[in-house]
């Protein structure tokens, strides 16, 4: 186990080594730095403010060893826990100058904890709202033991009316324990002021079982990298993403699916629609180590490209080192099917309205295994609002 | 009797390729007309041009419905007037339940008068008439279905709203005996003094099932030939190949 302390003093050391990113690095080749606010080298940067949130769980919970509760709190009242799992994960495989920034310097955040043996049977919720910048650095870090069951719902928002410029630098680490259950919803909603670096890594141990849904809405740039370790035996992860661009937004996802296990099996599914300028870039990597015999694997990244500006691009790689494997990956981009807008309209629907039922149906495969039934109606009634207010361009050639 | 649409010396090109080369057809309020053809005659692309499918465009002549030219109407604008087209291949809309689909589009046609209330109600009767299953209405559109389910969901579309003219493009296509009897049943059951028909249609049989008032011949973007429903008979007997020797003899 690596000391915190430890971990924050080389953390820097890194964070001042490793040089600024430029627009050669492979990773920086489709979102150019320049973008990221300046942050100041040789001294800690400013932080700015932000709030979290969490509904309390019952009583019964807390008892039997549950903890929901911000990063300092639980630093104070469990530092044995937290030193066991904070910045324990290991080193991700991109951001590492802003992971090594993070680690340096991160105080606050959210700590969830669910002993061995617990089956938290009703969702709990948790919410981080930035409220003043120029630079916040949340962090996140989800246990789940060993045969524990838990429903996370997990918000990014900006406090109302903040209007300032805001990086948020944040990394999240999640741990599923041997045959423990972890659905974690992470709903990104950042005010257009608002561009994040986002980092998640996640550990299954044996038989764990992971459902992560990413709903990306907000935030002017978003770059986010998503691993996820398979690290035990039989461990399963479904990896779903919504997200819904307009105006000049920018995503820039990459995710790993990193297989080291044997019988382990992950499904990715991303679904992304795009409106004005608005842009993705995806990248994602399978990995199947040797020793991952009889692994599957799957990714498909889906865009729907809403205006003649909008534009996706999306790059699957694989790298497999065993030969007993299950692994398909795929793309899709295209504008709305002129056929399928032709008969909606057909039946009387004007194209915004053909558009919006093709977009609902669009990100339905998705928001249907959000395991909260208000929480789905509310995002499709917001995904519908967002499309509503994005600026009519490039509709000609539907009507 | 009342024109409910006329279509004069229409002429209608896709991508560049002119397909009709001036048809004129007159179809009165109650009556039901039938355009029989071969294969790339045209049959589709009046249905699609008469939809206002953005492909097709009209290079001359004119489409009136009740009067009004509709060539400068969008699809969605026309079908609110009350056209709708019985689809050959319907397309699927995935994500997107037959109920959450029709309670849009009727909104959409009646307007303030749509009664939301009395939406589930009018669905499961107008499925229930069909010999639609209820499970129908919770299933993405067209999507899975069957030939026989497609064909019967775009008749459910036409009796919930209620169009003034229907095109019926190739509905029989891909349906068996019983499938075809139940269809044309429901099709039947819409008939009435206000509501014109086109159906479009390479076969003779479904003639057998919905009477019509009037049979015409398209051949290679032209109707060649107008009658009574023996002429769909003659067809039947003859085939197109007459037409067809006439076409290129001219």
């Amino acid at each position: 186990m690596l000391m915190v302390e430890d971990v924050r003093k080389t953390a820097w050391e890194r964070y001042e080594s490793l040089p600024w990113p430029v627009r050669t690095d492979e990773e920086w080749r489709r979102t150019d730095p320049k973008l990221l606010p300046a942050l100041p080298a040789g001294e800690k940067p400013k932080e700015g403010a932000f709030q979290t949130g969490w509904e309390t769980p019952a009583p019964e919970l807390i008892r039997s060893g549950v903890i929901l509760t911000d990063l300092a709190t639980a630093t104070k009242q469990f530092p044995d826990l937290v030193q066991e799992y904070l910045f324990q994960t290991g080193e991700p495989g991109q951001l590492k100058k802003f992971v090594a920034l993070h680690q340096a310097v991160a105080q606050q955040g959210l700590f969830c904890y669910v002993p061995d043996g617990v089956k938290v049977e009703l969702p709990l919720r948790s919410w981080i709202e930035a409220i003043s910048g120029p630079a916040i650095f949340p962090h996140l870090a989800i246990v789940v033991g060993k045969d524990s069951e838990l429903t996370l719902v997990d918000e990014r928002r900006s406090a109302p009316g903040a209007a300032e410029p805001v990086l948020s630098n944040e990394m999240a680490e999640i741990f599923v324990g041997a045959g423990g259950r972890l659905r974690y919803v992470h709903l990104q909603r950042w005010n257009s002021a608002t561009t994040e670096l986002f980092t998640q890594r996640a550990i299954l141990e044996k038989e764990a079982q992971f459902l992560n849904i990413t709903v990306g809405l907000g935030s002017k740039l978003s770059k986010a990298n998503v691993e996820t370790l398979l690290r035990g035996p039989g461990a399963h992860a479904d990896l779903l993403g919504i997200f819904f661009g307009a105006g000049k937004q920018h995503f820039d996802f990459h995710t790993l699916q990193d297989h080291q296990a044997p019988n382990t099996f992950s499904d990715l599914l991303y679904k992304c629609a795009l409106a004005d300028q608005a842009e993705l870039v995806y990248t994602g990597l399978i990995r199947i180590a040797k020793q991952a015999q009889k692994s599957n694997a799957y990714q498909a990244n889906r865009n729907l490209l809403l205006s003649q500006g909008a534009k996706a691009d999306s790059i699957p790689m694989l790298e497999i080192e065993a030969d007993d494997v299950r692994c398909t990956h795929g793309v899709a981009v295209g504008p709305v099917d002129e056929e399928q807008a032709f008969y909606l309209m057909s039946r009387g629907l004007s194209a915004t309205e053909s558009e919006r039922l093709i977009v609902e149906g669009f990100f339905e495969q998705i928001l249907k295994r959000i395991p909260v039934g208000d929480l789905r109606e509310q995002l499709a009634e917001e995904i519908v609002t967002r499309l509503s207010t994005h600026t009519e361009t490039g509709k000609e050639t539907l009507t | 009797m009342s024109t409910l649409l006329e279509v004069n010396n229409l002429h209608v090109e896709v991508e560049g390729k002119e397909i009709l080369k001036g048809i004129s057809l007159k179809v009165e309020k109650g009556q039901v007309h039938a355009l029989m053809g071969p294969n790339g005659s045209g049959k589709s692309t009046l249905s699609n041009t008469l939809m206002g499918h953005p492909k097709y465009k009209v290079t001359q002549g004119q489409i009136l419905f009740n009067g009004q030219d509709l060539t400068p109407l969008k699809t969605d604008a026309r079908a609110r007037m009350g056209i709708f087209l019985a689809f050959q291949y319907p397309t699927a809309i995935q994500g997107v339940t037959v109920a959450n689909f029709m309670r849009t589009a009727m909104k959409a046609r009646f307007g303030e008068a749509f009664q939301s209330k009395e939406f589930r109600k009018t669905l499961k009767g107008a499925m229930a008439s069909l010999g639609v299953d209820e499970s129908f209405a919770t299933r993405y559109v067209n999507d899975g279905f069957s030939g026989g389910e497609k064909k019967r969901h775009e008749v459910l579309q036409m009796a919930l709203l209620k169009p003034q003219l229907a095109l019926m493009d190739e509905t029989d296509s891909g349906l068996d005996i019983d499938a075809l009897r139940t269809v044309s049943e429901g099709v039947n059951r819409l008939r009435g003094p206000e509501l014109g028909i086109l159906l479009i249609t390479h076969y003779q049989r479904l003639l057998n099932y919905i009477q019509p008032d009037a049979v015409h011949v398209l051949v290679d973007g032209r109707i060649v030939r107008s009658g009574g429903k023996e002429l769909a008979l003659e067809l039947e007997a003859k085939g197109y190949a007459p037409y067809e020797k006439e076409t290129v003899a001219s």
